[in-house]
C-alpha cells in the first residue's frame, strides 16, 4: 500500500513545525530530511511527507496528491482552490500590514494621486484597498519587498510582519493591519468526504499535536 | 481523462464510448422510474451569474447552459400551468469551476421531481434517494458513501438569530470548508456568536451515523430543530433499510454547500478516489415560487465528467 501523503511548508512555518513533530508518528526522517530529498518517510511507515513551496501546497492537496497539509492562512487567502482548512494551528502567528517610509501617514498615501503599493498578497490588498475606498497600483513581486520603498519601486508595501526588525532595517513603519495569518490544517475535499474514517482520525491527530494554545 | 484541453475537454474513442454507455445506463433508469427527458437550449438568456461562459448574440448578452435545473425551471414555467412530475436529462453545462483545472464544460445526467401537493414531499424525497443509491452499482462502482445532510440546519438558526443573508452566505462558505475558525471571525461580536458555533461544532463533527442527531437533539438549536431531525431520521432509516450492498449511508449534518438554494435534504454521492462528488441533489422548493409558480421541486445531477477522471479505478471506467 502506498503511504498517504501529508505535504508540509518548506521556509518559515517549517522552522516552528518540524520540532512539534519530533518524537511522534509524524517525525520525519532526520537522514532523509538532510538530503536534498522532497519526498521525505515519516516514523510511521504508512505516512510520508512531502515538502514545497507555501505556494504551491494547496494545488497538491486539492488535487488530491497530498490527503492533508499544513500551510499559512496567508497562502489560502491568495490562491481560490476547494479544500477543506479543518483548524487554524495557531503557530506562525504574523500580521499582514501594510508598511512605509518612516514619517510617512496612512492619510498621506490616501492622498496621493498615483500610489503605488509592493506586495505579494495582490487579492488581500485588493479586497482592502476596496473596502477603504483607495485606488492604487499594485506591483506584484516575490520577495525582498522590502526593499521596494526603499529604492523607490513603490510609496508603500503590504507584507507579513512577525517580529518588524526587517522592517526596522529598512526604516519602515506599519500603518495599519489587514490581517493575521497563521498556519492551518488543510484536507482535500474528495479524500477528507470519501474517506472519513482514514482522514478523520488523523486530522484530528495532527491538529491535538500542533495546535498551538 | 486522458485527452482533453483543461476546460473543454475532447473525449476520443474509449471515453466517448463510455459517455454513451453511462448515458444510456442511467437514462434508462430514469426512464423506467417515470422521468421523461426534456432537453432545454444550451444557450440561455439574461446570465447573471459571472461564473457563465457569456458572450453577445447580436446585441445580447447570452451564456452557454450554466445549469440544468435552472434551464428546465426557465423553460417549465414558460410552457405549463401544471408542471410535468418528472423529468430526465442528459447533457453538457459549463461554469468555470472552484479549481482553475477543473473542466468549465461538465457533462452530467439528471432528474427533476416537481410537485404542486407540499405533503407529497417526503415521497418524493425518498424516490429520488432510491434511484440515487441505485446509480453506484449500476456504473460499477464499489465503495461509495452517500451522504444525507439538510440545507435547514444552518440556515434555520442563523434567520432565527437575525444573521444578515449576506454574512449568512460567508459562514455557510467557510463552514462547508469545515472552518469553524473562520466563522468565529465572522461572527465576532454578534450575541450568538457561541450559540452558533456551538451549533457548527455538532454539525462539522464528522459524518458518522444517526447519532449525530442525538448531538442535534442536545444543541442550542435541538428544539428549533425538531422537525427536520425527525425529517432526516425517518429518511435515513427507510433508506438504511433499502441500502444496495456495497454502499454506505452517512448523515452529514455539515453538508452545506448550496446553501443559498437548498431547502430541505441534501444528497451527496462520493466514490472512494474521487476528488469532487459524483452526483448531488436535494430539495430545492424556493426557486419555482420566485418564478411565479407554487411548485415544490427535488432532484439530482450525476457529474460523468468525474466518472471519467476516476478512469480505470472503477468497473465502470473499464
Amino acid at each position: 500500500m502506498k503511504p498517504l501523503l501529508i505535504a508540509l511548508p518548506k521556509g518559515r512555518l517549517e522552522e516552528e513545525l518540524l520540532p512539534r513533530l519530533q518524537g511522534t508518528a509524524f517525525e520525519l526522517d532526520p537522514r532523509a530530511l538532510k538530503s536534498r530529498k522532497l519526498r521525505i518517510p515519516m516514523a510511521d511507515p504508512s505516512m510520508a511527507a512531502i515538502l514545497l513551496k507555501g505556494a504551491d501546497l494547496p494545488r497538491y492537496v486539492a488535487g488530491g496528491v497530498a490527503a492533508l497539509g499544513i500551510v499559512g492562512s496567508d497562502i489560502l487567502d491568495e490562491c481560490p482552490v476547494d479544500l477543506m482548512e479543518l483548524a487554524d494551528l495557531n503557530f506562525g502567528v504574523c500580521r499582514l500590514s501594510l508598511c512605509a517610509p518612516d514619517h510617512t501617514t496612512l492619510e498621506q498615501l490616501r492622498l496621493k494621486p498615483h500610489l503605488r503599493i509592493a506586495t505579494k498578497f495582490l487579492g488581500a490588498t485588493g479586497r482592502w484597498l476596496r473596502q477603504e475606498g483607495i485606488t492604487a497600483e499594485l506591483v506584484p513581486l516575490q520577495s525582498s519587498v522590502e526593499l521596494a520603498p526603499v529604492l523607490g519601486l513603490a510609496d508603500a508595501i503590504v507584507d507579513l510582519v512577525q517580529s518588524g526588525k526587517t522592517l526596522l532595517a529598512h526604516h519602515l513603519v506599519e500603518l495599519t493591519t489587514l490581517g493575521k495569518a497563521s498556519a492551518r490544517l488543510v484536507a482535500c475535499r474528495g479524500t477528507y468526504l470519501s474517506e472519513p474514517d482514514l482522514i478523520g482520525p488523523l486530522a484530528k491527530a495532527l491538529a491535538a499535536l500542533l495546535k498551538a494554545e | 481523462m486522458p485527452t482533453h484541453t483543461p476546460s473543454f475537454p475532447d473525449l476520443l474513442f474509449d471515453d466517448a464510448a463510455k459517455l454513451r454507455r453511462w448515458e444510456s445506463q442511467l437514462m434508462t433508469l430514469l426512464d423506467g422510474a417515470g422521468y421523461r427527458e426534456m432537453h432545454p437550449s444550451l444557450v440561455m438568456r439574461n446570465p447573471v451569474n459571472p461564473s457563465t461562459v457569456r458572450f453577445f448574440d447580436g446585441d445580447q448578452l447570452v451564456a452557454l447552459r450554466w445549469d440544468f435545473t435552472e434551464a428546465l425551471a426557465r423553460t417549465l414555467v414558460r410552457r405549463f400551468q401544471e408542471p410535468p412530475r418528472r423529468i430526465s436529462y442528459a447533457g453538457p453545462v459549463f461554469r468555470r469551476p472552484a479549481n482553475s483545472w477543473d473542466p468549465v464544460e461538465r457533462l452530467e445526467v439528471g432528474c427533476e421531481h416537481i410537485l404542486t401537493d407540499p405533503d407529497q414531499r417526503l415521497d418524493a424525497d425518498r424516490e429520488l434517494a432510491r434511484l440515487l443509491m441505485a446509480v453506484p452499482a449500476l456504473l460499477g462502482l464499489e465503495g461509495c458513501l452517500l451522504h444525507i445532510g439538510h440545507a435547514a440546519l444552518l440556515r434555520r438558526p442563523m434567520e432565527m438569530e437575525g444573521i444578515p443573508a449576506e454574512l449568512g452566505l460567508e459562514v455557510a462558505r467557510v463552514l462547508d470548508r469545515r472552518a469553524i475558525h473562520r466563522a468565529a471571525e465572522l461572527l465576532d461580536g454578534h450575541p450568538a456568536k457561541a450559540r452558533l458555533l456551538a451549533h457548527a461544532e455538532i454539525l462539522l463533527s464528522g459524518p458518522d451515523g444517526p447519532g449525530s442527531l442525538a448531538d442535534l437533539a442536545r444543541g442550542p438549536y435541538g428544539a428549533l430543530l425538531e422537525a427536520e431531525a425527525e425529517q432526516l431520521d425517518r429518511v435515513f432509516s427507510v433508506l438504511s433499510a433499502q441500502s444496495p450492498k456495497g454502499l454506505t449511508l452517512r448523515l452529514d449534518l455539515g453538508d452545506l454547500r448550496g446553501l443559498a438554494f437548498y431547502t430541505g435534504p441534501t444528497l451527496r454521492l462520493w466514490a472512494p478516489g474521487a476528488q469532487r462528488d459524483l452526483a448531488s441533489g436535494g430539495r430545492y422548493d424556493g426557486l419555482y415560487p420566485e418564478m411565479g409558480r407554487p411548485w415544490y421541486a427535488a432532484g439530482f445531477c450525476v457529474r460523468l465528467t468525474t466518472l471519467l477522471e476516476l478512469g480505470d479505478n472503477t468497473e465502470g471506467g473499464k
